[in-house]
């Protein structure tokens, strides 16, 4: 694809912010890394050789015991399983991944559940952050809550900008009764508080819905009540540009409506919607975490950096690495998107390479 | 269900009533004009319609023979150390929903200190001397100055004590224990199980005079002088107005109470905070038994919703005491070593008790799909490891509960035990329901490829670590849980709904002789008709919700036995059947038996006092009893030693002279 020379301008731009570049990589980097998350950090062996056979059970059905000679049907416990194969000095081999504890299990500390510390402060061997009240691993629930707030944040940023810029160049482009109209229209529905909503809407929906359709709920809600304030910005871009020499061309050659609006105006605008990206992401996240935080938001025990902000607020004297890791977490996540903001801001700074006015 | 409930921690409930009143406000919906009226004559053509139940004589028809007592024997429970006057601090997790003391919303948090705790009854079983003796419990007297048994008449007759009076001042007499049936029994209270339980466990009133009267009862069961001894008038002056709109005109009006405490109108600030306050000259506070209790003046409760919230108030002395039943807070959060109870500011008592016990475990609503097949249930029981919660979460500190009536002494089965965890049994129940494959995530599929997932509803936000340990180990044996934290409220409604699969939930239980099976395993608070007369299932039966009957449980067998239970008079036979029925019920295997907390754990700040030997052997909560006081002086000295930082010796006790010794 020949990007617009102005564009490659841009990008090249962007690049030169080292922070912000830096950030991008980093941030882009974790995300691919998170997609293959359970390659990472996983109670699952990589790969398992047992009697000659090969198995590679992480991306799989799960294995019972009684596949590895082991007296149980349910799935194999591979720390004890590689433990046991060392005692053995057999043939048969186990590769764990780097972090051998995922998301849910409960682990004993002292013999009972309760917060473990990490383990450079002296607790077990395993547990990079700790473990969370009930012992399951900190790192592990950290990991695969960004995953999940991440792409739920690009989701959601998505979905409110293809409803929010078409509505929004559709009010600046008709304008007359139609903008009006509109825009009183997304006065009223912007005044609802869309916190209220969401409990609302949850409290109304059927628990025996599933966690996926949970999230899908979670997430159309959230763009019900977010895609308005992109409408603004918008309507007034499209307004200054449908008055510029080339619409007029575009109109007089006869395209239509959708055309010019979505090739011509748009490309002019978009420098007004790439900056706003990644403020977009991080409110989401921030959302999405704070309705974990209270209790609104995914369903235990899905893995939640909000969730986990809430415990350690609960045990914040006698177990301080819980809310110490989440609260990192998070903002060094935050911090890396609004370095990525404002360098694509300052890249895309329309005062640098407009050339009319 | 427990009575520590909670309500939202957000303000979306609010949110949710306005939006509702908004909406009925915007469909026309005109406020009822309040009419003034006077129910006398209409409780007066019922006592005429119901001549065989009210019944009206002179103090000349009493029995010559008849054998007084009052309980005066007994030794007194409360310490004559007790200071009276102050102020207790406490809180409530959420508002309470309504001041009634019947009809809907009206079992909540709240209860116990409008109600449970603060009535009187006409006698009081004593809680420290627990043993059945030939007429039962032993009794002291609360509103009844004295009374008389007699089994064989089925009677058990009572005078009140002639100081007796409500907290308006109105004088408590006979009538207002005839109204009482009349009230518990009226259609307008909707409370279902009283009009049931008052009309079929009570066969008549006589009224002898204003202090006089008698109540038959239609068995001779063995409990028979708690059934009477154990009931309250009530205030018919107050309820003149019932009618249909009972449950709007009554819901914020204070009750008047023979007990010490009352309420002020200018002390109910919604949503905030309410408080209790000592009766001025209450009629008792000088009768025995009762005069070292309800010591402090007022009792203020603030509506703090969170746990961790509420404990920092208590640690910073906002609040007097705060339960440490839970292994987190005994061990983790205020452990021994802590400043606070180094300092001896603030103490901490482990308290051993010894009753009725609260049905902590997994009701399977068996009337969903699934959990209608029995093997299932026993998969599930199998595959559920209370152990390790024990063991692993609550440091040892529980017991497994081992039947649904555990803690009734000679009525518990002695040898029924719980099934244990076991991945080897719950997988062979399941595959005798079909369950032999499991999936790509380990829970096992039927042919039709059905999974065997449920969900696992929980109102303890508390406990809410007890599912998600569970989960994991549940997995093992092929089922998965789904796990559903709801505020107490919420899932207090779900339950008695019946929308549950499974819900980790529990009764609280009074200490009554024999445990009750007709309220959670008949088939008529499961079903409408469950079954026809020749007892085959009703095809059409429908389920019935607001029942405590969560399991669904109906099996028409069981409630042979379970009438023939309720109609017996000999301990013996009952226990037959009590233990007939657990077996019935271990078989039919809708409920988990969970964990039994056999001790109480509070810290209080040192200004509350407790009686020498702490507490009573019955007392389920450190406050049921009213026992402590607050020590204002030393109210003032410890919070000047905070500033000042002047320690006091540690006061860390444990008090098991009511261990169960196992």
């Amino acid at each position: 694809m020949a990007l617009n020379p102005l564009t490659v301008k841009k990008l090249r731009r962007f690049r030169s912010i080292r922070r912000g570049y830096v950030s991008f990589l980093v941030l882009a980097g974790l995300i691919m890394v998170s997609l293959f998350g359970e390659l990472f950090i996983n109670s699952r062996a990589l790969a398992v050789s047992y009697e000659g056979k090969l198995y590679l059970p992480i991306y799989g059905a799960n294995l019972p015991g009684t596949a590895f000679g082991l007296g149980y049907s349910y799935e194999t416990n591979y720390r004890d399983l590689q433990q046991k194969f060392q005692a053995e000095g057999a043939k048969n081999w186990v590769l764990m991944p780097p972090f051998r504890y995922n998301a849910y299990e409960n682990t004993p500390y002292q013999n009972v559940f309760k917060p473990a510390p990490p383990s450079f402060m002296g607790g077990p061997e395993g547990h990079l952050l700790g473990t969370d009240t009930t012992g399951r691993d900190i790192f592990a629930r950290l990991f695969f809550g960004f995953r999940v707030a991440i792409f739920f944040a690009l989701a959601f940023m998505t979905l409110t900008y293809v409803i929010g810029i078409s509505v929004g160049c559709m009010m600046g482009y008709f304008g007359g009764v139609f903008d009006l109209i509109v825009q009183r229209l997304i006065e009223v529905w912007s005044n609802i508080p869309f916190l209220y909503m969401v409990i609302i809407i949850f409290s109304v929906i059927p628990s025996t819905l599933s966690i996926p359709a949970r999230v899908a709920i979670l997430l159309v809600v959230m763009v019900l009540f977010s895609w308005t304030s992109m409408t603004y910005y918008m309507r007034t871009a499209t307004y200054r540009e449908k008055a510029r020499d080339y619409t007029s061309a575009a109109i007089v050659i006869g395209a239509g409506t959708g055309r010019i609006i979505f090739n011509h105006i748009l490309p002019n605008t978009i420098s007004t919607v790439v900056t706003f990206m990644p403020f977009t992401i991080v409110s989401a996240i921030t959302a999405v975490t704070a309705l974990d935080f209270l209790g609104f938001g995914l369903p235990p025990p899905t893995p939640s950096m909000g969730e986990l902000l809430k415990q350690g607020t609960q045990t914040l004297t006698t177990a301080p690495w819980i809310v110490s890791s989440a609260f990192a977490a998070l903002v060094f996540i935050l911090t890396l998107v609004t370095f990525i903001g404002e360098a694509v801001r300052e890249a895309f700074d329309p005062k640098k390479f407009t050339t009319y006015e | 269900m427990t009575r520590s409930s909670r309500f939202l921690r957000f303000p979306g409930r609010l949110l949710l009533t306005l939006a509702g009143l908004f909406f009925l406000a915007g469909c026309g919906k005109k406020k009822e004009v309040v009419v003034e009226r006077d129910n006398t004559a209409e409780v007066k053509a019922y006592y005429a319609a119901n001549p065989q139940f009210f019944r009206f004589a002179t103090p000349a028809d009493l029995p010559k023979d008849l054998v007084w007592e009052n309980g005066a024997e007994l030794p007194e429970i409360g310490s004559p150390a007790a200071k009276k006057g102050g102020t207790v601090y406490t809180f409530l997790q959420d508002y309470p929903r309504t001041l009634r003391h019947l009809g809907p919303d009206s079992n909540g948090g709240f209860r116990p200190w409008i109600l449970d705790d603060v009535i009187m009854q006409w006698a009081w079983r004593h809680p420290n001397k627990t043993d059945v003796g030939p007429k039962g419990f032993h009794f002291f007297s609360g509103l009844a100055s004295e009374w008389a048994i007699d089994k064989e008449r089925k009677t058990v007759w009572v005078r009140i004590e002639r100081n007796a009076r409500w907290s308006d001042g109105v004088p408590i007499t006979s009538d207002d224990m005839l109204f009482a049936f009349f009230f518990w029994r009226s259609k307008y209270v909707q409370a279902p199980w009283y009009n049931n339980y008052y009309t079929t466990n009570y066969a008549g009133i006589t009224r002898y005079d204003s202090h006089t009267f008698s109540i038959t009862l239609p068995e001779d069961r063995p409990d028979m002088a708690a059934r009477v001894l154990e009931l309250y008038p009530q205030p018919a002056h107050f309820y003149k107005e019932l009618g249909d709109d009972y449950v709007e005109r009554y819901q914020w009006r204070v009750v008047p109470t023979p007990g010490a405490y009352t309420i002020l109108p200018e002390d109910i600030d919604k949503g905030r905070s309410i408080t209790l306050t000592r009766v001025k000259d209450w009629w008792a506070k000088d009768k025995k038994n009762w005069r070292y209790r309800f010591n402090p003046d007022k009792i203020r409760f603030a509506i703090i919703r969170d746990t961790p919230k509420t404990f920092e108030a208590f640690k910073k002395g906002e609040i007097d005491f705060f339960g440490l039943s839970l292994a987190e807070y005994w061990y983790d959060k205020l452990p021994d070593s802590d400043p606070l109870v180094q300092s001896g500011r603030v103490q901490k008592n482990k308290f051993y008790n010894d009753f009725p016990r609260p049905t902590f475990g997994l009701w399977m609503n068996t009337s969903r799909p699934l959990l209608d097949n029995r093997e299932v249930r026993v998969g599930i029981q199998y595959a559920t490891n209370w152990q390790l919660v024990i063991d692993k979460f609550a440091r040892g500190d529980w017991q497994r509960m081992q039947t649904g009536s555990d803690g009734y002494g000679e009525f518990t089965h002695p040898t029924l035990r719980s099934r244990p965890f076991s991945v080897e049994k719950a997988l062979a129940s399941f595959a005798k329901a079909g369950f032999t494959t499991r999936g790509p995530d380990g829970v096992l599929v039927n042919a039709k490829g059905e999974r065997l997932s449920f969900q696992l509803t929980t109102g303890y936000e508390a406990l809410k670590d007890i599912p998600t340990i569970m989960r994991e180990e549940a997995l093992k044996a092929g089922v998965e849980f789904r796990i559903e934290v709801l505020d107490s409220t919420t899932a207090f409604k779900k339950v008695q709904e019946k929308q549950h699969d499974i819900s980790f939930t529990a009764f609280s239980v009074s200490a009554e002789m024999y445990p009750r099976y007709w309220e959670d395993s008949h088939s008529a608070n499961a079903y409408d008709n469950a079954f026809l007369p020749d007892g085959t299932v009703n095809p059409e039966r429908k389920l019935k919700t607001q029942t405590n009957n969560l399991t669904a449980m109906a099996s028409y067998a069981l409630d042979q036995k379970i009438i023939a239970y309720d109609r017996s008079s000999s301990a013996e036979e009952m226990k037959k059947l009590a233990f007939e029925m657990e077996e019935m019920l271990y078989e039919e295997a809708a409920f988990s038996p969970g964990q039994v907390i056999p001790f109480m754990r509070v810290g209080n700040w040192r200004w509350i006092g407790f009686p020498e030997d702490y507490h009573v052997k019955l007392g389920k909560s450190f406050t049921e009893y009213m026992l402590f006081w607050v020590d204002e002086d030393k109210k003032k000295e410890t919070l000047d030693a905070r500033r000042t930082g002047t320690t006091f010796p540690p006061g860390i006790r444990i008090y098991d002279q009511y261990k169960r010794q196992d």
